[in-house]
Parts: C-alpha cells; structure tokens; sequence
C-alpha cells in the first residue's frame, strides 16, 4: 500500500503540484487576512506585512529589524529574550519547510515564477549568469543579512536615524510589489519627509525595477540575493525536510542543473556530499523531477523518502513535457 | 589502385566483409541455442546491410559520426541521419594498416580502411559529410587524411577536461557552432519544433534501451551479451524508428522470459560486466569467447553500447538555445571516454554497475595501440579490487591470430570466478 503511494507520488508531475501549491500558499499569504487568518509574525517568508490588509501571517524580517532596532540596553536584557522567543517561532516554522519555504511559499518567489512562465510563452530565451557573476553574486545575500541586523542595532544605538527603520523592507521589492495584489499601490511612492526616508524609498524603487525588469529575463533574479535564504541555510541542517544525493548512482548527466533555476552546479557535479542542499537552493525540486537515476536524488522528511527520483516518473514527466512544452 | 576496382565492382556479397560478417552472423546465430525470436530481427539487419548490401535511409542525408559525442538528436532534427562510423571489420583494419602507423589501434585502422576502400557499408559512398571530435590522438589526426580521401569533414572540437566550467562553456559553444554548421551540410536550419521532435524520438529509443538495460539486471540472465552487443551495434546504422520497436518487441519476450524463469546461459553462469575499447560487429571476438567458455555478459560500459544510450537529456524550456545547451551538457558530463583527464567518473560508474547487475567480475579491453584506455587500466581495476571484483584485463585486436591465447585466459578467468563463489558458499 505505502509502496504504492510512493510509487504514484515518484511518478507524479511535480511542476503541477508545485504550480497550485504556489497558488494555495499565495492565496494565504497574500489574500489570507480577508478571511481573518493570522500564522503571527514569525514566518520564515516574504509573507509581507506592509500588505496590511491581506496578510494572512507577517514576514520574520519585520519584527526581527523592529526588535533589533531597541535600545542596547533593553535588548541585552528583558526585550533580548522577546527577540529570541521570535527567533524560536520563526526555526520552529523553518525547521517543517526548509528552503521549501522559497520554492513552494514565499510570494515573492511565486511572482517571479509567474514573471518567468510569461517570459516563457512569449518564447524569450532566459539568462543565465556565468560562473564568474555568480560566485561574486551569492555573496551578496549574506552582506545584506549582515546589514539587515547591525543596521537596526545601529539604529538602537543612536548611530542611524530612526527613519532607517526596517531598512532591508524599504529595499525589498516585496514591500512595493505584494500590497499591489490587494489594491494598494501607496507602497510605491517616494517618501519625502527626510533625507534617509527619500534614499532609502528611492533606492526601494529602483529595486523594484530591476526586480521587475530582472525576474523576466533571469529564472528567480531576486533569490540570488534574499538575506532570508541566506538565514535560511545557516539553520538548514537542522531542517525536517531534507535534500539528499546518492553520489554513487549519479552519472553527473547534468539533467538537474539544466532544470535549475537557481544555477546549482553542486547538484550534478558534486557526487560526495550526502546533504546536497546549497545555500541558494529554493528546494523546488525540480532537479529531483529531472534525474533519470533511480534514488539518485531523494526529498526526505525526517528521515522518510517522500519523493525519490526514478526511471518511471522521469520518463513519464519527460514525455508530457516534451509533448506539452 | 587496379586490384581495388576489381574489387569494387564484386558484388557486395562477394566481398572479403561480407564473408567476414557472414561468419560471425553464423556463429552469434548458431553457436548458441535459444536466441530470443525478436533477435531475429537484429540478425537479418546485419545479414542485410553487411552481407547482402542493403541501402538504408534512402531519402535522407546520411552524416557520418566518428565518436559517441557527436549529439544525434541535433543531426535527425536537421533532416539527416546519423551513421556511426566506427567499423569491427579486421579486412578493414587490414586494408587500413597499408597507410596507418603500424601501432595504430584497430578501430580506427579498421574506419580508415573502409573509407578509403569505400566498403562494407552499403551507403558509404552516399556519405555527405563526416564529424569528427577531436577526442583521441588517433581519431584528431585521422580528420586529414579522410579529408584527403575526398570525403567533407567537420572537425568537432571537444574539451580534454570536462570537469571546469571553461570545459562546458567551450563544448556548449563547439555543440552550438556545430547545430548552426547543419544549415550548410543539411539545408535545412534546426528549429524548436524539430529539435523537439528527434529529442523525443532519441528519447524514445533511449527508453527502450533502459528497459532492456533493466532486464538485464535480472538473474539468471534472460538474455546473452552477444545479443545486446548486436542491438546495441544495429543503433549506429539503423532506421532510429524500427530500432527502437524491434528493441520494444524484444523486451516484451525477455519479459516473458523473465516471468518462465528462463535462463539465457547456463544458471550458474559468472556475471560479467564488459569495459573498456568497444566491441563492434563484426568484432565480437572476446564477448564471444566469454559466453562461449560459460561467462554472461550482463552489462557493459562502452562506447559502441551503454555510453552511448544510456543518458537521457532533459529540457527545463523548450527554447532552442535551452535544448541545444542541455544536449551538449548530456554528451560531455556523463562521458566516461579514458581521453578525459580523470578517471573518476568511470570508476563509481563501473561501480556501481557491478553493484546493480550483480557482477562478479568484469572484463577490460583495451585495444593494441589505445593508449587511454591502457592507461586507465591500473587505476580500474584498483578501483574494483578494492571492492572484491576481479578484472580480466586483455589487450586484443581485430585479428583472429590471438584466439587460442585468449580463450585460455578466459576460461581460467571464469574458472576463477566459479571457484571464488564455491569458497564464498562454504563460509
């Protein structure tokens, strides 16, 4: 019975699954507050709170950048035990989806998922970064992780001005994109009232161009640099739900970083590493869906295959595919 | 030059070749008893093509390969069909030795031979063009002197190291030149739609492949290694369509066989995986001899066969600059060919092969004068002796003159295997 199961599951389209996954998961997220839904404030995804009005949970990084911004001396006492029970509901949340929360949650990630099948049906080919650009690209993931928190301490210090605040959410294009799918377009303007407020809005909106503009021609433009996922692999070992390669069955075809959106090399040319999941992985799993190697590569939940690459369900989606595409 | 046009204008079934592929189709047809029926297919093809001089792909622009890099699916897309030219033919080699050094290897002396006495394949005159990757020593040189045959060549260029990402950008763009050049060899310019079309037929095949390569694994063996060597061999000439319907047909009775519990060699026959420089029609020689001294074959890591069909491309979208990199990524990473700089890749290959067929031993050839694959020798079979499996490595050519040598190394080798597992059992 069980063995069935699995085998229907291996055997199944995961693009469809993810596709209305994706929809379900924005739905609530973005729409969910109209129907009095609240998952709290600790979500470990662009789940966004300047969405006021429809947001069915809150973003992690807003409290976090709030809590962070108090003075030094109540955040290394009393308030300092409020930022790590925030921290604690936000690994607890973490540790179910792992960098699942990128491929299949986050909103932000479904948008440019969305951008990129439009790009698609209008036949434009996508970009693709060379080896080079990446390596220095990925990095900037963990500078803007490191801003995100001492900024807000800075703030809390007296060194930044308090109009600084949530300074990553006045860049992230979420902040401007999101509250539009509820009719709210205030996000997109220009905050005159002090000079930081103007850079900081100004520069928020010239992301969101290049969001925009970025997310059409390259497959998840903006993931590369999401200090999010950057906190999210530092917690990802711990995670329930685990990416796992079998080096010893895999004939480095390159089948699943031809499918890659995030441009993973690791995940054909690395045939040592058990835990294959790299820092910029959204854990979409796509590259699982594309490997012809019979438990090559698996998703695991605690320790329990959940859906294993094989033969069958390789060639399955790739008939489909290729007759569909 | 005069005894040549005699013998061009012999008819076909006259020729040396085809009395050298008479005899081996006999022997692979009546040396063994209960060849599946769908092998029938297979045995006529070559009785066919090589005996009787057959024409195939009449309608279609023939592009001859040199090497298992060269992508089929951008060739079919173009309009034109791929014929792989590697040749087992020892009247070629022989005929090839006149002009090649004298420590050339078989396999190219034997191509070289047939092309320049333009025999044994019943199309080679209709040839439009040649590509050639520039992957072995012998294969790189071999480009100027089929060119000064009279016969086109499309040089193919190909990284010695695949592993760097400058390696798969230059393959990425030597695939990408070599998809554009079809336009001038074909006529036609590859597009989505087409390059979708031969993927999924490519694939198709492929399919087919990967169930015979799975029924293989079944113990006893359901099917000899000879037979799989001719199916595998017939890809390389045949119309891609019927070829993959006879493989289909073939699994279906293999899968019949497997559910009688028939067994193809006797039941206790030693499982052998085969490596190493490739057996092609009509050099079955050592694959014969093995089967021949009670050993089967259950799977091979080789140009002419496993490498050739076993790894299937994906696409993420069908765009065709998507497609033609996702091809050129296929035919490079996964290639275990000795001329790459490491060995890796085809030791956890053989690995885990001997793992999934349950081998017990495997044998190495390496071609007199195939310097790579001598040179990996060592380092393989240090590789599977670490694991407990032997390796029989042989040096071997096309001539007939090592028989007796090797049938006595062989058998010894099987006898070895079968004394391992009785010590094995007592424990």
């Amino acid at each position: 019975m069980i063995k069935k199961i699995r085998e229907q599951i291996n055997n199944g389209d995961l693009r469809r699954f993810r596709f209305w996954l994706q929809i379900f998961f924005f739905l609530l997220f973005v729409y969910g507050g109209y129907l009095s839904i609240n998952l709290g404030q600790n979500i470990p995804t662009f789940a966004c709170g300047f969405n006021s009005e429809g947001q069915g949970a809150t973003c992690y990084l807003i409290p976090l950048q709030h809590q962070l911004a108090r003075s030094p001396s109540s955040l290394f006492s009393m308030a300092g035990i409020a930022v790590l029970i925030g921290f604690s509901y936000f690994v607890l949340w973490f540790l179910v989806l792992n960098k699942g929360w990128c491929g299949y949650a986050c909103p932000l990630g479904t948008i440019q998922d969305w951008i990129t099948s439009l790009r698609s049906k209008m036949g434009i080919h996508y970009a693709k970064y060379s080896w080079e650009q990446f390596r220095h690209l990925k990095k900037i993931k963990y500078i803007l992780l490191v801003l995100m928190i001492f900024i807000p301490m800075g703030i809390g210090a007296g060194f930044f001005s308090h109009d600084m605040t949530t300074p990553f959410c006045m860049i992230c294009p979420g902040r401007t994109i999101i509250p539009m799918f509820t009719g709210d377009f205030s996000q997109l303007t220009i905050d005159f009232s002090s000079k930081t407020k103007m850079v900081m809005t100004t520069l928020g909106m010239l992301i969101t161009g290049i969001f925009l503009a970025g997310a059409f021609f390259k497959k998840r433009f903006f993931c590369f640099f999401c200090p999010m996922s950057a906190l999210h692999f530092m917690l990802s070992k711990l995670a329930f739900l685990k990416l796992k390669k079998d080096g010893s069955k895999c004939t480095k075809c390159g089948d699943c970083y031809t499918v890659c959106d995030m441009q993973i090399k690791e995940i054909a040319d690395d045939v040592e590493s058990k835990n294959i999941l790299q820092d910029d992985c959204i854990m979409c799993f796509k590259c699982v869906s594309s490997c012809p190697e019979e438990g090559a590569l698996k998703v695991e939940f605690l320790g329990q295959p959940v859906f294993e690459a094989t033969v069958k369900g390789y060639i399955k989606r790739m008939e489909k595919e290729n007759k569909n595409g | 030059m005069d005894s040549q046009k005699v013998e061009s204008k012999q008819p076909f079934n006259l020729t040396h070749q085809a009395g050298e592929a008479t005899r081996m189709l006999r022997s692979i047809t009546d040396d063994f008893s209960d060849n599946p029926a769908a092998m029938n297919y297979f045995y006529d093809l070559y009785e066919k093509v090589y005996c009787e001089g057959m024409q195939l792909h009449e309608d279609k622009k023939i592009i001859g390969t040199m090497c298992v890099q060269v992508p089929d699916e951008l060739i079919y897309a173009a309009g034109a069909v791929p014929v792989r030219l590697c040749n087992g033919f020892y009247t070629d080699d022989h005929n090839g030795a006149d002009f090649m050094p004298a420590k050339s290897c078989s396999l190219v002396k034997a191509t070289l031979g047939m092309l320049e006495a333009k025999s044994t394949l019943p199309f080679i005159d209709r040839i439009d063009d040649i590509v050639l990757p520039a992957t072995c020593d012998q294969k790189r040189k071999s480009g100027a002197m089929i060119t000064e045959m009279g016969y086109s060549v499309y040089d193919m260029e190909v990284p010695p190291v695949k592993e760097s990402e400058e390696a798969r950008i230059y393959w990425q763009r030597s695939v990408r030149k070599f998809a554009a050049s079809l336009k001038t060899i074909t006529g036609n310019k590859l597009n989505k739609t087409t390059l979708k079309i031969a993927m999924a037929q490519v694939a198709q095949a492929q399919k087919a492949y990967r169930k015979l390569y799975e029924l293989r694994k079944v113990s006893p063996s359901v099917i000899l290694g000879k037979d799989v060597f001719m199916v595998t061999n017939a890809y390389f000439f045949d119309k891609i369509e019927n070829w993959t319907e006879a493989v289909n047909k073939l699994t279906k009775e293999l899968e019949k066989r497997v559910e009688e519990n028939f067994s193809a060699a006797q039941r206790r026959a030693p499982r052998l995986l085969f490596t190493g420089s490739p057996a092609i029609f009509p050099n079955l020689k050592l694959p014969m001899l093995i089967e021949e001294s009670g050993g089967v074959i259950v799977g091979d890591e080789t140009c002419s066969s496993n490498r050739m069909l076993y790894d299937m491309v994906s696409a993420d979208e069908w765009h065709l600059d998507a497609m033609v990199d996702g091809i050129a990524d296929n035919y490079l990473k996964p290639c275990t060919c000795p001329i790459f700089t490491k060995n890796d890749d085809r030791k956890r290959k053989l690995l885990q092969m001997a793992k999934e067929f349950s081998a017990e031993g495997v044998v190495y050839q390496a071609f007199s004068g195939c310097q790579v694959y001598s040179m990996e020798q060592a380092s393989i079979t240090k590789a599977l002796n670490d694991e407990g499996i032997p390796v029989l490595f042989v040096e071997s050519d096309y001539s007939p003159d090592d028989m007796g040598q090797l049938s006595t190394r062989i058998e010894a080798f099987i006898e070895s295997l079968k004394a391992k597992r009785r010590r094995r059992k007592r424990k």
